[in-house]
């Protein structure tokens, strides 16, 4: 009997071992349904075990078992958040049950209605900014101001979660920069160098469409894909008119009228005869691949995709750069950047102290230290004084951090206003499909802006 | 004679030429790609894999914790109850609607006839149902699906009463016979004809019914075999072999039912829309 | 003998009953939201504002333009098409009766479905249509992609799929046909196309009137299919009533959205009250 006994126990070790170890390895999330189920199941049964053994030598999280739920859209990269969640069950006991939706505006409006019928689980990731200001959050989402934690977040990231002085929520990923992406070899092969102004970028496209080659990857299959060029441009617009955003949401200056915002539109406009032949039928995933394979010249998209082609293709990440959307003037090119997607938590539940107690562990270090160990980051955290790991990606470290070492960075226009046309898809993807010209582009946007001002209440005219 | 039978003859063949290619090739190709490996259904080709992998079908069960177990359960509570409600209250409403002729009923078969044209009210529907804490329940989008349902069935009933004769409705009436009596012993084994064709339009419709649940019935525990799929559509939106064996899997229960009431379609169509 | 008593007002009730409560009611109280700023929680009346906004946007000329070419072509070529298919399902081959469940198939799959198999057929690289084209010799096309064509792509797909409703509905009509005219048609010495014209076709009037009404409505208000094919891009070309409708309301702007529905049943109204009450004038004579 002792005999068996103990043969259990070690076996349970084992299994705990491994699932570790294959937990912090994994890199097929595509097919994670399986392996997460597989993991969850060995993690019960050595439940007693570690959490025991833990108790005694590190006291800093208290166990306490607990189950939360959490919704999240399907196009984030999960493997950073399972390896979190494992580590929470682990060491708080609290096992998170993640529920997926769509994405985009579908998943918009699942969230919507999900928080008008009180339906909402108790965890709920989404975007932080403009889209989080028309949740209406303070209705639904728990205010974190007072926990002493928060001080941990980066001022821009709490600014963009932070409405009427109440903070919503914490840091899901790293931040991430929209840019454009190359591939090395093509640039090799066709000595290329980056570019510096938005002249020599059409004229690098030039060269790589010359060469037979497709010069910038369409995927707008996808069509939020298609508003990355717009949106990502907004460095240059803000350098070019430093008031911008503040007149845009005062309902002072216009995309159609203001030179700066009209020019964003117009570059949009310039790349239509880029694209490749199919990218109306081409999906983010696909672009993925694409790039990984070097079968394009560049590809406009947030860094995100980096990690996505990472857990697919390993290294071959490596062959990809990136540099900022450029503008006119060489010397100062920077660099939009996107918050990372926040987590809330339900206000109207009877679990929140298992809430805070799961938000406080998902800022710690050791939590960023889990994440980062499955999933690399795509920019930098929005933890204070959390450096990136060495392993980054040579995009993140070698292309991206220059530009946060020098302060050349802005957050996108969506993380300072509320105001974002919730037409910017449809309107950017009939821009670069040359359906509609520059200008009328940017008046669609304006009217598509108009309406959101008046749903916020704001005063224009 | 005979030219009209070789007539006939090189109609068959180019009947089931035409309609082979063009109904029953779409449905191959879902079928050979439910069955591939990813990267090879990526390429959207027809032809059949070597080694078929029915353990797409497997892991499309499993996703999201056998979300589509539930959602089964729920589409076929909501499709049985919302038709049988249908039937229950399109039939009588039909019977009556058909027989008598005065302004009463001319007024209603106006209205009823707008719910055919006009679409429904969302936003507004949902406020109403949230006020009668029925919203995002399973009875509440049972009403909502008889509700949208109720014009184009009570035509179909009110159509096909007109192909019976009323004599006997006349015996039974002077026979004494209570009202209810004459209608659920009489005329209602009569409607039988109709009421198949009710149930499979009716329930292919509400089976295979993705806006509605989308606005009415939002929440994972009640998904609908519908909602599943475009889930999926997100999430495997490169994986086209999972969401072929998706479509596969949610189109046999529909076709289990039009294999049980293929013949009777056309009868209850006979007079049904005919004459509406 | 007396109609009202042997036939109860009762019997009405419950279909009523349900009819109004989720249809009616929902429609009038759609007129006053119409006309708010509304979140689900509090709502700011705002006049006709929402109209003025709706009717202000580039995309509503689109969506109203395209609705009505979406409604009258497919509506025109399901009553052709239909017509036709029936017409071969009811003479004397064989194989009508497994060809008629073969007809029907596409309609047990939903729309959604057949949005994600379509999409998958005509891509425009790896897509079958285009293969098949290519086997051939005929260049493809961009289906989806080219904004000049991707609405008929759709328009096709719909036939498709909505064609065998109108087939069933045509057989029933042509079936009832008492088979006495044919006879006489055929002692005065008519052939095949003139017993179509001067027999079929008058006589089961009732039931392309039927099919006309069908599809029309059907067209004028479909969504998931277009939805599920191209989300009513590239850009806005695919878009129409319904599926603005539903992008105000996946953006939140209930009130607008509402309007936007009030806009289309009215239009809708104006299209096919008409159109019914035309059809029914020429059915009588």
């Amino acid at each position: 009997m002792k005999f068996n006994k103990i043969l259990v126990l070690l076996l349970t070790l084992l299994l705990v071992a491994g699932n570790l170890s294959g937990c912090s390895g994994s890199k097929e999330t595509k097919s994670s349904g399986k392996t997460d189920q597989e993991d969850r199941a060995t993690v019960t049964e050595g439940e007693t075990e570690t959490a025991a053994g833990e108790a005694s030598s590190d006291s800093k999280w208290e166990y306490k078992e607990a189950t939360l739920t959490l919704l999240t859209d399907g196009e984030v990269s999960l493997a950073g958040l399972e390896a979190v969640l494992a580590l929470a069950k682990e060491k708080l006991g609290i096992t998170v049950e993640v529920e997926q939706r769509a994405g985009g505006a579908d998943g918009d409006n699942i969230v919507k209605t999900r928080l008008a019928s009180g339906d909402m689980a108790d965890l709920c990731i989404y975007n932080a900014g403009s889209l989080l200001t028309a949740l209406n959050p303070s209705e639904y989402f728990l205010d974190l101001s007072n926990e002493d934690w928060i001080a941990r977040l980066d001022d821009t990231f709490k600014g963009a979660v932070t409405i009427d002085n109440a903070a919503y929520g914490i840091p899901m990923a790293s931040s991430q920069a929209g840019g454009v992406f190359y591939s090395k070899a093509i640039y090799k092969e066709l000595g290329l160098k980056v570019p510096k102004t938005w002249e020599e970028f059409i004229a690098n496209c030039d060269a790589i469409k010359a060469a037979g080659k497709t010069a910038i990857l369409g995927t707008f299959s996808d069509s939020w894909t298609a508003q990355v060029l717009f949106l990502g441009d907004y460095y240059n617009v803000a350098a070019q008119d430093p008031n911008f955003a503040k007149d845009f949401e005062a309902g002072k200056t216009k995309y159609a009228t203001n030179e700066a915002g009209l020019s964003s539109w117009k570059k949009l406009a310039e790349t239509k005869e880029y694209y490749n032949e199919d990218c109306l039928a081409t999906t983010y995933d696909d672009g993925c691949d694409i790039m990984a394979n070097g079968e394009a010249g560049h590809w406009i998209m947030l860094t995100q995709a980096l990690s996505n082609i990472y857990e697919l293709y390993g290294d071959q990440v490596n062959g990809i750069g990136v540099f900022a959307i450029p503008g006119d003037d060489p010397a100062n090119q920077g660099l939009t950047i996107w918050m990372p997607q926040a987590i809330y938590g339900n206000k109207n539940t009877d679990k929140t102290e298992d809430i805070l107690r799961f938000m406080e562990f998902y800022v710690s270090d050791e939590a960023l230290d889990a994440y980062a160990g499955s999933v690399l980051p795509d920019g930098p955290y929005c933890i204070k004084d959390y450096e990136l790991p060495d392993t980054a990606y040579d995009a993140v470290k070698n292309d991206m951090q220059p530009y946060f070492n020098d302060g050349r960075v802005i957050s996108a226009l969506e993380f300072i206003t509320p105001v974002k046309g919730p037409g910017c898809l449809a309107i950017s993807q009939a821009c670069v499909t040359g359906q509609t010209t520059a200008e009328e582009s940017a008046a669609d946007y304006d009217a598509d802006c108009l309406k959101q001002a008046v749903q916020l209440g704001l005063n224009w005219e | 004679m005979k030219k009209k039978k070789k007539c006939i003859l090189l109609g068959d063949v180019f009947g089931i030429l035409g309609v082979f290619l063009i109904f029953v090739i779409p449905f191959i190709f879902m079928i050979a790609n439910s069955l591939k490996e990813r990267r090879e259904a990526n390429l959207l080709s027809i032809e059949f894999p070597e080694m078929p992998m029915f353990s797409n079908y497997l892991e499309v069960f499993k996703a999201n914790n056998y979300i589509l177990i539930t959602a089964f359960k729920n589409s076929a509570l909501v499709t049985a109850g919302s038709v049988f409600l249908m039937i229950l209250t399109c039939s009588m409403a039909g019977h009556v609607l058909s027989r008598r002729k005065d302004r009463l009923t001319g007024c209603i078969n106006m209205v009823v006839l707008s719910g055919l044209m006009v679409p429904p009210a969302i936003m507004p529907t949902i406020w109403l149902m949230q006020g009668l804490h029925i919203y995002k329940t399973m009875h509440g989008m049972i009403l909502i699906e008889v509700a949208l349902q109720i014009p184009f069935t009570i035509l179909l009933y009110r159509g096909f009463m007109a192909t019976i004769p009323v004599e006997m409705e006349e015996a039974g009436y002077m026979d004494g016979c209570s009202r209810l009596k004459m209608f659920s012993r009489i005329v209602f084994p009569l409607l039988k004809p109709v009421t198949a064709t009710v149930i499979i339009l009716n329930a292919v419709t509400v089976f295979n019914d993705f806006t509605n649940p989308l606005y009415f019935l939002p929440g994972t525990k009640n998904a609908t075999v519908q909602l599943t799929l475009y889930n999926f559509m997100g999430q495997y939106s490169s994986s086209y072999n999972l969401l072929f064996a998706d479509v596969i899997i949610i189109t046999v229960p529909m076709l289990i039912l039009f294999i049980i009431f293929n013949k009777k379609i056309v009868d209850g169509m006979v007079a049904g829309a005919v004459k509406g | 003998m007396d109609k009202k008593k042997m036939y109860s007002n009762w019997f009405l009730v419950p279909a009523l009953t349900l009819f109004t409560i989720f249809f009616i009611l929902p429609m009038i109280i759609s007129f006053f939201f119409s006309m708010t700023v509304w979140n689900f929680t509090d709502f700011k009346f705002v006049g006709f504002d929402n109209f003025k906004l709706f009717f202000s946007e580039n995309s509503l000329n689109i969506g109203i333009k395209n609705t009505l070419l979406y409604a009258v072509l497919t509506c025109g070529l399901k009553v052709v098409l239909a017509l036709l298919i029936a017409v071969f399902l009811t003479s004397g081959i064989k194989s009508k009766n497994i060809l008629r469940s073969v007809v029907f198939f596409p309609n047990l799959v939903s729309t959604i479905a057949i949005g994600v198999t379509f999409k998958a057929l005509m891509h425009p690289s790896k897509g079958l249509i285009n293969k098949v084209l290519e086997f051939v010799g005929i260049p493809g096309a961009d289906w989806l992609g080219n904004t000049k064509l991707a609405l008929f792509s759709i328009i096709g797909t719909d036939v498709w799929k909505g064609v065998s409703i109108a087939t069933v509905i045509y057989i029933a009509g042509i079936q009832s046909i008492d088979r006495v005219y044919y006879e006489a048609a055929s002692i005065d010495g008519a052939n095949g196309w003139k017993r179509f014209w001067n027999v079929t076709i008058p006589l089961c009037r009732p039931a392309m009137n039927s099919v006309i009404l069908l599809a029309f409505i059907g067209g004028l208000r479909s969504f998931d299919l277009i939805w599920a094919m191209t989300g009513g891009g590239p850009g806005f070309a695919t878009d129409v009533m319904a599926s603005i409708v539903y992008k105000q309301y996946a953006a939140g702007f209930y009130g607008l959205s509402t309007a936007g529905n009030v806009i289309m049943f009215l239009l809708i109204a104006v299209l096919a009250f008409p159109l019914q009450k035309y059809l029914l004038s020429r059915e009588v004579d």
